[in-house]
């Protein structure tokens, strides 16, 4: 019986150190910066023959969740107006804010920007850039109003690594936005 | 924690000896022996002993003996059983022969080793217990452990493609179902559904399923159900021996070899070791009109064990670690509802492919390491104790299907998403000693340090975990009545770290929570018996269902967690009986579980806006539920040699709260089969043929306009196996086994396989078995 309670206790002792191996997740948390995100989508529309800029944005600065958007413009055009349509992608939620649109012109044989409205006739895309493959990118194009009305404007980049044929089938949205847009 | 699982088999070593007088040729025999202890060699104290068809039983006295008089010859079937073992029989064949033999041996007694071996394991007696060992789980080698027990009334699988495959308990998965690995629970990042248990099923000889609640012996999550993976007692003093199996698949040209080789020592007494190793090689899967492109899969697992033995003392130590790597279908990756739409649309995936073998992007890969040691003594007067500590440390990486545009962060090829899950349990159970040779029980403390650290797109946060449980069983047995009861209290701490706008938040987090059990089992006669469990488990709210925020793209949803969640309670009722005749058998039961503040998904009236486009967004919310069921099983012997069997599980889910369905409940199934046995012809031994069918309906029963797609409709689907022992000689033995699932190619969906948006289900799939035994 003595022998046993030695056994007890030695068991005991033996238990208490199982805990020394205590660890805090907190101290190794840090913000990832690897970790890409578009946060903000400007289109810059500059109606030809003159020097009229106008800019529309979505932003929605710490990404998906958190603070809703703080930005979802209204693009309004003049009909019957021929306009050069640049895109800009942008994360701001690193700082400096990573410039997206540099990286997809990077590799623009795996993106490709397809911009479609509703009802069609209210603006015409024309592709003004290729990639190597000579599929368009559409980082730059122009963009022909029609008639004054109103809709939308769905603007998507299609990321398709190895799979890029010149048709937005292939691979998946790495942005999917509905811009109300009017022309009048 | 919970277990200590004591694999701690135990060996009935029963010299029984049959003494027939010339005289009085009938009903003078008797047989008596010794239940010991096969770990120490300690007697067992209370065990039953009867004869199989009689009512007479006996229990083992102090010295672990018994005896059963007046038996007259013939054949009969001896069984034991024990508080919290699996009862065992043992055939004892008198024949005509040995009779005559005996009588011209006036008096002689006839002696004969018989070797029981019963496991014990700790689940509730009085709870339904499904057990597959020797050749059903040798039917089962090569697929993963959810895929394992399908065949299990009740149990069905939440699927992400064919690779990835989770146990799912009379509706419950991921964190409700708790998993025992060798004794010590299963941590990981269970809460993900594409998180498929780290384990290794060619490390079990048995796999056991609890049924129901069982949060008194194993702590918090085993909400739904346990499921325990137990390996072979080690060897002791034993000779070499061990097993190859080498396995085959035609779809996904499947290749999986697993050896074992374990034995003693010979010039140390009391030592036993075991080394066990897999590795698994699949390509692209094959559905009945195209492949699956990137759905691979790798697996490189080892796991040893060594154990020693003296006297009432026994320590084992035991290390294991998985290692996978799946790829990903291409096809299920969206970036937005309108990806999903149009893939819907399309009824097949836009990804084409042909056969490969490679896993590329997107893919995820798994460790999963687990050390473990455990030390038990057995005290003289009947006490024992045992002490078990144990490491696991998970690692999982995943691959998005897209590197990162930059290049040199691309370059450096680090997975989108790491979580690396560190969990230290300690447990120590005390056995008091036999109260009266007929009420047994055990108190034990169980303790879990866990940390997770997260790297990558933020998904859950950094936590650290604590929690303590205490609980006391005990049970009451006599040769008719099975009593227990029970009661345990958890206490949880939890703290977590994430970084929100670049800042870092800290959120603290306690949780406490009682559990009880009580249970009867009755058994009316040897043929028939009932017994009925009333039991609560409780699970505190994960980190995920606490902290999501963000698309999930698999489900393309959005989902947010709260952290002002309590923990579930279940309070789960079940009872069963169950009929066994020599020609035929049943066993129905029918359950009733009710949870409190059940967690769930709840989709919300007004979609989120992401720069992705607008997604459905489905906030954690609680609600009460409950899961009423039915599992029956039975088969007939209605021909020499040809079984007809059959399994029906039923259940029905309903949300109380908001008096309407939840989604993801497996629906109903019905599984037959029709099996002949062959004739042993020489050397070949238990042969059989058999085919099956399983029917699975359309879940009807779901929350209207809930989901991007209605369930899939009913489907059937055909199997056939066959399978054969050849007994090359004494020592060596080679089993063959032939499985063809899905006869004939049947093109369907499965409502619980995540992948049924994106494309049809695996197509027909033969199998070729080998196993070899030797040294046995």
């Amino acid at each position: 019986m003595k022998m046993n309670r030695k056994l007890t206790w030695m068991l005991l002792a033996a238990m208490t150190t199982a805990f020394v191996q205590c660890k805090d997740s907190g101290e190794d948390l840090k913000p990832d910066d690897e970790n890409e995100l578009i946060t903000s989508v400007t289109l810059k529309f500059i109606e030809q023959g003159t020097s009229n800029v106008s800019t529309f944005s979505y932003k929605d600065a710490d990404g998906d969740g958190g603070n809703a958007p703080t930005k979802f413009d209204t693009i309004a055009l003049k009909p019957n107006t021929t306009y050069t349509l640049a895109i800009e992608l942008l994360d701001e939620s690193k700082s400096p804010a990573d410039d997206i649109t540099k990286e997809v012109e990077e590799e623009s044989d795996e993106h490709l920007f397809v911009y479609t409205p509703t009802p069609a006739a209210l603006l015409t895309y024309t592709y003004g850039d290729k990639d190597k493959n000579n599929y368009p990118i559409g980082l730059t194009g122009s963009a022909k109003t029609g008639a004054a009305g109103d809709g939308k404007l769905k603007v998507q980049l299609r990321h398709q690594p190895g799979a890029k044929n010149g048709t937005p089938t292939p691979g998946s949205d790495d942005v999917n936005l509905d811009f109300i847009l009017k022309v009048k | 924690m919970p277990a200590v699982r004591f694999s701690l088999l135990m060996l009935l070593l029963s010299l029984f000896s049959l003494v027939a007088i010339a005289q009085k040729p009938a009903c003078e025999c008797f047989v008596k022996g010794v239940v010991k202890d096969r770990h120490t060699g300690q007697p067992i104290v209370g065990a039953t002993v009867l004869i199989v068809g009689q009512s007479n039983g006996v229990f083992t006295d102090e010295n672990g003996r018994y005896e059963l008089r007046n038996l007259c010859p013939g054949n009969y079937t001896l069984e034991c059983r024990i508080i919290g073992y699996n009862p065992f029989q043992q055939k004892i064949d008198l024949t005509a022969g040995h009779e005559e033999n005996f009588n011209l041996l006036e008096q002689e007694v006839h002696l004969k080793d018989v070797e029981i071996t019963a496991h014990r394991t700790d689940a509730p007696s009085s709870q339904p217990l499904t057990t597959i060992s020797g050749a059903d789980l040798d039917k089962t080698r090569g697929q993963t452990l959810g895929e394992s027990l399908k065949g299990v009334t009740g149990v069905t699988t939440l699927q992400t493609g064919s690779s990835i495959a989770k146990p799912v308990i009379h509706g419950l998965h991921s964190n409700r179902v708790l998993i025992m690995n060798n004794g010590i629970r299963q941590e990981g990042q269970q809460w993900g559904s594409e998180h498929a248990p780290e384990l290794d099923p060619f490390i079990a000889t048995r796999i056991s399923v609890v049924k129901g609640a069982a949060g008194v012996r194993y702590g918090s999550d085993a909400i739904g159900g346990v499921i325990l993976v137990e390996p072979e007692e080690l060897p002791v003093d034993k000779p070499i021996t061990g097993e190859l199996n080498a396995v085959g698949f035609s779809n996904g040209r499947q290749g999986v070899l697993s050896g074992t080789v374990q034995g003693g020592l010979n010039f140390v007494k009391g030592f036993g070791w075991r080394a066990q190793g897999t590795i698994k090689r699949g390509g692209n899967i094959r559905t009945p009109n195209y492949f699956l492109d990137n759905t691979g899969i790798s697996e490189n697992n080892f796991s040893l064990a060594a154990g020693y033995r003296h006297k009432g003392l026994g320590i084992d130590v035991f290390y294991s670690r998985f290692d996978t790597q799946i790829g990903i279908f291409s096809g299920s990756h969206i970036g937005s509802v309108t990806d999903l739409l149009n893939v819907i649309k399309n009824g097949e995936p836009f990804v084409k492919s042909g056969f490969s073998y490679a896993i590329n992007r997107p893919n995820q890969n798994a460790t999963h390491e687990l050390l473990k040691a455990e030390t038990h003594y057995h005290f003289n007067d009947g006490n024992r104790i045992q002490w078990t500590i144990a490491r696991q440390y998970n690692n999982r990486n995943e691959f998005d299907l897209h590197r990162p545009r930059n290049d040199s962060i691309a370059a450096l090829n680090h997975p989108e998403l790491t979580f690396k899950l560190t969990s230290l349990t300690n447990d120590v159970v005390w056995d008091h000693k036999p109260i009266a040779a007929k009420i047994s029980g055990q108190v034990g403390v169980s303790t879990l340090y866990q940390y997770n650290l997260m790297s990558g797109r933020p998904l859950i946060p950094n936590f650290n975990q604590f929690n303590i449980g205490l609980f006391w069983i005990e049970r009451y047995v006599t040769s008719k009545w099975e009593l227990e009861a029970g009661l345990r209290y958890d206490y949880r701490t939890l703290k977590t770290y994430r970084i929100v706008n670049r800042e870092k938040i800290a959120d603290h987090f306690d949780f406490g929570n009682f559990s009880g059990t009580a249970g009867a089992t009755r058994n009316f006669s040897e043929r028939f018996s009932a017994r009925v469990n009333l039991g609560t488990a409780w699970r505190a709210p994960n980190v995920s269902e606490l902290f999501s925020d963000g698309v999930h793209h698999g489900a393309a949803a959005y989902e947010k967690g709260d952290a002002t969640l309590q923990p579930e309670k279940a309070l789960n009722s079940i009872a069963s009986v169950k009929y066994v005749a020599p020609k035929w058998s049943v066993e129905v039961g029918g359950y009733y579980n009710y949870i409190f503040d059940f967690i769930y998904l709840k989709p919300q009236p007004e979609p989120i806006l992401t720069i992705r486009g607008a997604f459905p967004y489905f906030k954690y919310t609680q609600t009460d539920a409950s899961f009423k069921g039915i599992d029956v099983s039975g088969s007939w012997e209605f021909m020499k040699r040809t079984t007809v069997s059959s399994k029906l599980t039923y259940l029905r889910v309903y949300d109380e709260r908001n008096d309407g369905y939840l989604v993801m409940i497996p629906p109903n199934r019905l599984d037959n089969a029709l099996k002949y046995q062959l004739a042993d012809r020489g050397k070949w031994k238990d042969g059989f043929i058999s085919v099956g069918n399983l029917l699975v309906a359309e879940q009807k029963r779901v929350p209207a306009n809930s989901d991007f797609l209605p369930p899939p409709k009913a489907y059937s689907l055909w199997s056939l196996q066959a399978g054969a022992t050849l007994k090359v000689s004494e020592k060596q033995q080679l089993e063959i086994g032939i499985n063809v699932q899905n006869v004939f190619n049947t093109v369907y969906r499965d409502y619980l396989n995540r992948f049924r948006y994106y494309a049809d289900d695996m197509g027909r799939n033969a199998s070729l078995r080998l196993k070899w035994k030797f040294g046995a």
